[in-house]
């Protein structure tokens, strides 16, 4: 029992950063029925910007993730800009072409950051709290907390703001949208923009947690999207739902399958898949797309 | 063609001598470069050919060769068995990875398929029987009396043969019956099955054809390098397979070939600097999708066609030719057995009933009307009838035999055909490979043909496209055969997807609106097609708003409003049916439209709405 509560609970800090991963996927899903496969190596970017800053200037963490939530931003801009004109006309073309930035963005990586990885020191170096026998590492709550704000302010600008309420239209009907007055290719790229944004909170949060290489956001974008498609794509509820189910799973294959955690993930990732492909809390037709 | 033979010649020919120019490095890379033009092909197969995205082939690649790897150094077999039987497990580990295409497409397939490599590789780095992250050294020489393969410069020849002779397959079942279906389901799944494409058997044709080429590429990898290790199938090389597959082109196989060659090269040139290779290729992937989403093998054609359209086209242009009515069949027709009977079904979306307790029954050798109001559940009934939907309640039986709820291809088989409302050809096939896939009845069952008997598939593919022009020329469409449906006219598209449905064979044809946006001299020939059809001994059902075509046309009407059935009879009893006036008292119902007695083709009238009049003149007018 002690033992299970222990897994859950390190399962969750991750399960966490998976959600704010899945959020991104879902965001841009939504809007524009687009699977982002370079999102996770935005994540990296992120992760390595964010890391850097926080390393080399010594900004607080705080301001080090918010420069690299911009920078991470912009290249959301840029992405779905060139994809452009793609966009509502050939969904597999424009699935290869995020896959072409991911292959840019990890030379890139490789490039600036090197091909070894890095340790982030935690930034909160308070020692773990003990609640009844199970212990509780402080960035870990860290972690959880900015989850949940960063979500909070995601359903607020979506159901508070013109531009979050046109967003939803767009994903609603694009073709009703465009006749109403909103500008479709304005609101896709806020949408990539602001997934790029949680892609990079995600990196940034994860830094700490996991060791900083080019081959972190291709897990991190993988889990992230079985989270997604677990919770239901499209559904932010869903999102974090399959986030922290996906952290839980793994932290569990991870104490159980040692090497092979990855492997079972998958495996079961898949066969969920095929079981139900709406998700938990989907309610779309799969093939949007 | 006598040309093509030539160049195919000079290839060979090349090919041939090539090693005499190399040394020994070159020709090592020429050996790895052959390995992935046979992977490239197989992967153009599964996503450009039948538009499975597979992002699993390095996984089968891997497959192949640590299978090899582990037969002959642990298993102690022979190389060629081993090999044999590597190529089996290959097939076996495909066919499960393209279990997931039958429920999901596109994006989710996408990942699904990544996240089978991902564990792939997460396997062989992880256990004892793979070696581990060192791998498997020590594979045999691979031996052939007389030859020894241990010399990379011989070691070519086989793999050239293997990859001349894969191509050559590749090509031949892209243009035969096989290949034909897997193009029309990748351009529009649903039309396809529609008309008896077996989609879920096509889908797990590609992945198996993509995994006998991963297969294949794994053992003469085994074969070549005699070690294997993790990161030599990885998702770096699987991003770089599907790089020479786009910017190649992933629709046609020489593309894919010119791409794995390309691409090679290029690496090889900057093997000094890897990460710039890498974003170099990954920027031309992304322009190529943005700009030339066809790959260097559809810029000839595009080369062709900007200075042509430039100019102005010479010469005169493509003409739609009459139709020739069809032989009438001399059987009785009308009065028969009933060819369907659609037995109280409903059909429930959520909240909404779409269809509510629609019972009809429709003989043989009848042209059948069914009208109604936007929204009244007209194509919801033929989605039922066609089997695209499954009804919530009731039964549909066709020619006697319940087939509620089969898959449409099923359908299709049994005999039934239809067109649809917005038009579904398949835009990247030519008007007659629209036919060709109508005409070609042969199972997908029957596809060891193209490995026992494949003069066998020739001689039929030689014979369905002497049929295909027979039916281009019924239609008036034989100028048009070898363009691609987009370019057309609507108006000859609409017949292009007539001819298509008939060409099936069918015993019952349901038309879905097939005279939306024709103009009046258009409607008029359509009604001829439809009635020649009719003689020919089939049965036709027809959605349709054109009134004037309904009325002359049709010798019973169903009329639909809100998903039930409110009035059914001849197309005069209909008209005065105080429902149906009611249904559509301020649509398009216009005095106008209703027939005039004795008069076989009533004007085909432009809808013209009139809002609130009388209710009292339209029995009358009706009546005369």
């Amino acid at each position: 029992m002690q033992v299970t509560l222990q897994t859950i609970i390190g399962g969750v800090s991750l399960g966490a950063v998976y959600a704010l991963v899945a959020l991104g996927f879902s965001l841009v899903y939504r809007t524009m029925g687009l699977v982002n496969f370079a999102h996770g190596n935005v994540v990296t970017v992120g992760a390595y910007l964010a890391s850097t800053f926080y390393l080399s200037t010594r900004l607080p963490f705080a301001l080090a993730m918010i420069v690299a939530i911009g920078v991470t931003g912009l290249i959301g801009l840029v992405i779905e800009r060139v994809l452009r004109p793609l966009e509502n006309r050939d969904f597999d073309l424009m699935l290869i072409g995020t896959i072409g930035f991911g292959i840019v963005l990890d030379a890139l990586i490789i490039m600036i950051w090197g091909a070894t990885g890095r340790a982030v020191p935690s930034p909160v170096p308070s020692p773990p709290i003990d609640l009844f026998g199970l212990r509780i590492r402080t960035y870990d709550l860290v972690v959880l907390a900015i989850a949940a704000v960063a979500t909070v302010l995601l359903v607020l600008f979506l159901s508070r703001t013109k531009q979050g309420a046109a967003m939803q239209a767009v994903a609603m009907d694009h073709e009703a949208a465009t006749a109403v007055g909103i500008h479709v290719g304005r609101s896709n790229a806020t949408a990539f923009m602001i997934g790029a944004g949680l892609a990079a909170l995600a990196g940034g949060l994860v830094g700490p947690l996991l060791y900083v290489s080019p081959a972190l956001g291709g897990a991190l974008g993988i889990k992230g999207f079985a989270a997604a498609i677990l919770g239901g794509f499209g559904s932010i509820p869903g999102a974090i739902v399959g986030g922290l189910a996906i952290g839980i799973l793994d932290s569990f294959t991870a104490g159980h399958f040692q090497g092979y955690s990855e492997l079972v993930t998958f495996l079961v990732f898949t066969v969920i898949i095929m079981i139900r492909p709406t998700g938990v809390f989907g309610e779309r037709t799969v093939n949007r797309a | 063609m006598r040309y093509r033979i030539a160049l195919i010649a000079l290839a060979g020919v090349a090919a041939w001598f090539l090693p005499y120019g190399l040394d020994s490095y070159a020709i090592h890379v020429v050996n790895v470069i052959l390995i992935f033009a046979i992977l490239a092909v197989g992967l153009g197969l599964c996503m450009g050919v039948g538009g499975q995205v597979n992002l699993a082939q390095v996984a089968f690649f891997g497959v192949g060769a640590y299978a090899t790897a582990i037969l002959t150094t642990r298993g102690g077999l022979g190389f060629w068995v081993a090999a044999l039987l590597a190529v089996l497990a290959t097939v076996a580990i495909g066919l499960v990875v393209g279990t997931p295409a039958l429920r999901v497409q596109s994006h989710y397939l996408g990942i699904v398929t990544l996240g089978l490599a991902l564990a792939f590789t997460n396997w062989v780095t992880n256990a004892e029987l793979s070696g581990g992250a060192e791998g498997i050294p020590g594979i045999p020489v691979p031996t052939l009396p007389g030859i020894d393969l241990s010399s990379e410069y011989l070691y070519y020849y086989l793999e050239l043969i293997v990859f001349a002779v894969s191509l050559g397959f590749g090509l031949f079942v892209v243009r035969t019956g096989l290949g034909r279906r897997m193009r029309a389901m990748r351009d529009d799944a649903l039309a396809a099955s529609a008309l008896g494409a077996e989609v879920p058997m096509l889908r797990m044709v590609a992945f198996l054809l993509a995994s006998v080429y991963g297969g294949l590429g794994g053992v003469l990898y085994a074969g070549l390098i005699r070690y294997v290790a993790p990161e030599s199938f990885g998702i770096a090389n699987m991003f770089l397979l599907l790089g020479m597959v786009i910017i190649g082109g992933r629709q046609s196989l020489i593309g894919c070939v010119v791409g794995a060659v390309g691409l090679s090269l290029v690496r090889e040139t900057l093997v000094d600097h890897p990460t710039v290779a890498q974003i170099g290729y990954g920027a031309v992937v992304v322009l190529v999708v943005v700009f030339a989403p066809t790959g260097l093998a559809g810029l000839p054609a595009r080369v062709r066609a900007s200075p042509a359209r430039r100019r102005g086209r010479a010469g005169s242009a493509a003409q739609l030719q009459p139709f020739h009515p069809y032989e009438v069949d001399p059987a009785p027709a009308a009065g028969g057995e009933p060819v369907l009977e659609v037995d109280h079904v409903s059909k429930q979306f959520r909240g909404l009933k779409a269809l509510d307790d629609v019972s009809l029954t429709v003989p043989e050798g009848e042209i059948r009307g069914i009208v109604g109001p936007n929204g009244s559940g007209k194509t919801t009934l033929f989605n039922v009838i066609s089997g695209l939907y499954r009804p919530t309640r009731g039964r549909v039986r066709f020619r006697g035999r319940d087939l509620t709820g089969r898959a449409p291809y099923r359908l299709a088989r049994a005999g039934m055909s239809r067109t649809f409302q917005n038009l579904r050809l398949f835009g990247d096939l030519t008007v007659e490979e629209n036919l060709l896939v109508a005409l070609d009845r042969s199972g997908t069952s029957q596809s060891w043909r193209y490995l026992l008997r494949p003069l066998s598939v020739l001689r039929r593919d030689r014979d369905l496209h002497r049929r295909a022009r027979a039916v281009l020329e019924r239609y008036g469409l034989a100028e048009f055969a070898a363009l691609a449906p987009k370019a057309l006219p609507y108006g000859i598209q609409r017949r292009v997807e007539i001819a298509r449905a008939v060409a099936a064979e069918p015993s019952l044809l349901l038309l879905d609106e097939p005279a939306a946006g024709l103009n009046g001299e258009e409607v008029r020939q359509l009604g001829e097609i439809v009635r020649s059809i009719r003689d020919s001994g089939r049965t036709v059902i027809i959605i349709e708003h054109n009134m004037g075509l309904v009325m002359s046309l049709c010798e019973r009407v169903t009329v639909l409003a809100g998903g039930r059935v409110i009035a059914e009879g001849t197309p005069a009893e209909v008209a005065v049916a105080p429902a149906v006036i009611e249904a559509y008292l301020g649509d398009s119902m216009n005095v106008d439209d209703l027939p005039v007695a004795d008069s076989p083709v009533a004007p085909p009238v432009a809808d013209s709405s009139v809002g609130g009049f009388p209710v009292g003149d339209l029995p009358e007018e009706a009546a005369k």
